[in-house]
């Protein structure tokens, strides 16, 4: 077992009568793309903010690298984080501002930067009170994927950016995955974390509902399975696996496969297959069927 | 149908209400002071008999019409009133109100939150224009509590419903200022930058008009100078404040329509497209924090600067004004301005003078932090290896600094006016009659970290309360003779008569120790609550 990049234990946030997170144990070892998903309002901001000290948690405790979180100066010199909404001051400029993170933060690697500024084609010139959200959130980026801290916070940061720059920022996380370092991406972008993620936390109404690999995820799930036969179609009822079977006119039939798909391939071998089409869930689809009915 | 109807008329009522809950709570306040401090200050005059040719020679000395304005009507209850609290509540309401302008617009729209509201069938102008229409409100209704006050305590209608209307057009003419200046300019402080350089221009200009006989035209230049110009109690002019309201109408207007002309989040006046990084002062946390008090400083520095050596220049002709007048010297004493006769206790009286605005300036730099954290410009800072500690502390200790160099250039500048005209003020004398005001610049700093750690929404108000509130008190309480127990609640009743006497040490340590407990509670809250949005 390696070291955990990030790690939570119990931990909850009250806000009034709310339960913005409850009773959150998380643990993310160092160099693995950790996807945080969940639909708005869920919670994601609500940890992190408390990992990064920026709100008390009500109970419970979190760690980076073995540092407690609410020991600032010590964490904050390992990771580096990007807001949902960055806010600048509006008579700096971008390079100020990209100079000011440098100089304070937990060290930068100017190349990287000057080569992210050109990637991200942001003008740097210019004051930030002219820039759009978009613009903000790669002042963010850039400073962020330029510190090589081990531990990259970043929370949703790519709902400002059109698609040519989001493709930009899953090659840098990917530049950040080479190097080692960890990224722990909030999101509610599925395509983003099917892209960039080795694993994934789900969280529903601020409860931790899943973590698993995406992989895994997806064989958790079912399978969807529709296959036409020549001649009469087998009867499959009872078949290990296999479950919501029915027919689709005559000759095809369609039903949903948990687990090994052996038993039902024997079945399928036994009748004139015609066609047969197997389809994987999309994230989405499990995503939908997490979140149902009260999704929050 | 009804339910079209119904939401058709919604967007007003949403944003009226919107801005009456963000005004209500200083609206009283401000009211209530005013209101209250009139009916006090009628309430507790005595009038003296005083002789026509001293009074003639009293209302043509250019030192005290500089200083106080022109007295007019001082032999009577009303005119006393006027001439003693008129400036001090016109230039609070005018405050108030321009702070008020650009926090419910610009700040909003700084801080976001007026992105949802905008992205409905509400056009920014519309916004703009609801705002400011809420606030513009709030002078008619201190005019009038005002007025209804005085008439209560006891002098003439006439006199006090145009005191009244006096004092509504001031504040009607801020809300348009900071109404403008909200529109021009991108961010919130330089509006305010912008807007506090009218008033301070304003007075200033009035002070020039009233203290130099050929140059009393400026007057009608000033919103302080034109409610000097009514007379309320003596000539009772309408003209003036009518000047008065027809501008501020007229900019409130401008104001709409420049809001119109813009986009939301931008302003007027255009940031430059493109300029070359400048890095100083980007380097540490308490450098960056030198970096935004600079400009401010500079503009303070500047218009008290200006303000102190006009109050050099007169010290000669003052004081010997009253050393040949005894009369008034009690009149003064009466006043709060007692030992006006020699140049040190002339020094003394105006030095103390000083530590409103320099408990203000440091109560505006805590409540800027506020702001920044408010509008989320700190998280990336906070995000950096830098506790809230360590934040604090630089934005305090700089804060304190700079208004440390406030205190001084006013010192300097009212020692370069009154060496201009030979007044004999020593320059030692000079400083240390300007640093006698620093414990109380302190106990504000102390109250605004304390305001900063547990209610970040009034870190300006409970900041600046020492220094402006703490002032207002001793004028009232001297105005009425108040018992000496309720005197002793100003901090200004326990700054000694530095230079004309030696400093108070004793007073002095114990506003020093308070001023550091509330830093101490302050930073405490600050490290345990939650950074807002
Ligand atoms: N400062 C706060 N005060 C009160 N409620 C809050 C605060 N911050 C967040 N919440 C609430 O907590 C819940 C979780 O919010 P958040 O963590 O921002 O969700 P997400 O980032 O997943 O969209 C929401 O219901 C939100 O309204
Ligand atoms: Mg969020």
């Amino acid at each position: 077992m390696g070291i955990s990049a990030l790690r939570t234990e119990h931990l909850s946030k009250r806000y009034g009568r709310l339960l913005a997170l409850n009773d959150l144990t998380l643990d993310v070892p160092a160099g693995e793309v950790f996807g945080f998903l969940g639909p708005n309002g869920a919670g994601k901001s609500t940890t992190i903010r408390l990992l990064l000290g920026l709100a008390r948690p009500t109970s419970g405790r979190a760690w980076v690298f073995d540092t407690d979180a609410a020991d600032v100066a010590a964490a904050h010199r390992r990771l580096a984080y990007v807001p949902a909404d960055v806010a600048l001051w509006p008579r700096m400029t971008g390079a100020e501002v990209l100079d000011l993170l440098a100089r304070i933060g937990p060290g930068t690697d100017t190349a990287y930067r000057d080569e992210l500024v050109q990637r991200f084609a942001l003008d740097v010139s210019k004051a930030a009170g002219t820039y759009s959200t978009g613009n903000r959130q790669k002042v963010a980026l850039i400073a962020a994927f330029a510190t090589r801290a081990p531990l990259l916070v970043l929370d949703e940061p790519t709902s400002g950016l059109d698609p040519l720059m989001e493709l930009q920022f899953r090659q840098a996380v990917g530049v950040a995955r080479d190097n080692g370092q960890t990224v722990f991406l909030s999101s509610h972008q599925l395509a983003e974390v099917e892209a960039v993620c080795d694993r994934v936390g789900i969280l529903r109404a601020g409860e931790l509902v899943e973590v698993a690999s995406v992989a895994q995820l997806r064989r958790l799930h079912h399978t969807e399975v529709a296959a036409t036969f020549t001649g009469t179609p087998p009867d499959l009822t009872g078949v290990h696996g296999v479950h919501g079977l029915h027919a689709d006119g005559a000759a095809t039939v369609r039903f949903t496969l948990n687990g090994s798909p052996a038993a039902a391939l024997r079945a399928l071998a036994d009748a004139d297959v015609a066609t047969i089409i197997v389809r994987e869930q999309s994230l989405e689809e499990i995503f939908l069927a997490y979140y149902g009915q009260n999704a929050r | 149908m009804i339910a079209t109807m119904a939401a058709a008329a919604r967007p007003e009522h949403v944003l009226r209400g919107l801005a009456v809950r963000q005004v209500r709570r200083g609206a009283l306040v401000v009211t209530a002071v005013c209101a209250g401090m009139s009916a006090l200050v009628v309430a507790g005059y005595h009038s003296e008999a005083l002789d026509p040719a001293a009074l003639a020679a009293l209302a043509s000395n250019p030192a005290i019409r500089t200083l106080f304005g022109e007295p007019v009507a001082l032999d009577h209850a009303g005119g006393f009133t006027v001439w003693r609290t008129g400036t001090v509540l016109a230039v609070l309401l005018g405050v108030w109100a321009m702070l008020a302008a650009s926090r419910t617009t610009r700040g909003e729209e700084d801080a976001g939150r007026w992105g949802l509201l905008l992205s409905g069938r509400i056009t920014l102008a519309e916004a703009v224009r609801q705002h400011l229409g809420v606030l513009a409100v709030v002078p008619v209704l201190v005019g009038a509590a005002t007025a209804a006050a005085m008439i209560a305590a006891g002098v003439d209608a006439t006199g006090s419903l145009l005191h009244g209307t006096g004092l509504a057009a001031v504040g009607l003419f801020f809300v348009a200022v900071g109404g403008v200046t909200a529109q021009l300019f991108v961010s919130r402080s330089a509006a305010n930058g912008a807007a506090a350089a009218v008033l301070v221009v304003g007075l200033l200009t009035r002070m020039v008009g009233d203290g130099a006989p050929a140059l009393a035209w400026l007057r009608w230049l000033s919103p302080f100078g034109l409610l000097a110009l009514t007379r309320p109690f003596d000539s009772n002019r309408g003209l003036p404040v009518s000047l008065l309201a027809v501008a501020a109408v007229l900019l409130l207007a401008l104001a709409g329509r420049l809001a119109a002309r813009r986009d939301v989040g931008a302003a007027i006046l255009a940031t430059p497209g493109s300029r070359p990084a400048r890095t100083a002062l980007l380097g540490s946390v308490p450098a960056f924090a030198v970096r935004r008090t600079v400009r401010p400083l500079v503009a303070w520095s500047a218009g008290i600067g200006a303000y102190f050596l006009l109050l050099g220049l007169i010290a000669r002709s003052m004081t010997e004004f009253l050393t040949g007048n005894p009369e008034f010297a009690a009149m003064a004493a009466q006043a709060g301005f007692p030992a006006l006769g020699t140049v040190e206790g002339y020094a003394a009286t105006l030095y103390a003078l000083l530590a409103v605005p320099a408990g203000v300036f440091v109560a505006v730099r805590l409540a800027a932090v506020a702001a920044d954290e408010n509008a989320r410009r700190l998280t990336l800072l906070l995000a950096a290896p830098v506790t809230r500690l360590r934040l604090l502390a630089a934005e305090a200790a700089v804060a304190g600094c700079a208004a440390l160099f406030l205190i001084t250039v006013a010192g300097i500048a009212m020692w370069a006016g009154t060496a201009t005209v030979h007044a004999g003020l020593s320059a030692g004398d000079a400083l240390a009659g300007a640093w006698n005001v620093v414990p109380v610049m302190l106990l504000c700093l102390g109250a605004a970290a304390l305001a900063l750690g547990w209610t970040p929404r009034a870190v300006a108000a409970i900041g600046a309360l020492p220094a402006a509130g703490g002032f207002m008190w001793q004028v009232t309480a001297d105005s009425i003779g108040a018992p000496s127990w309720i005197r002793a609640l100003s901090p200004f009743a326990h700054l000694a008569a530095v230079p004309a006497t030696a400093p108070a040490g004793v007073a002095a340590s114990v506003m020093a120790g308070i001023a550091a407990a509330g830093v101490v509670a302050g930073t405490v809250g600050y490290r345990r609550r939650d950074l807002s949005a």
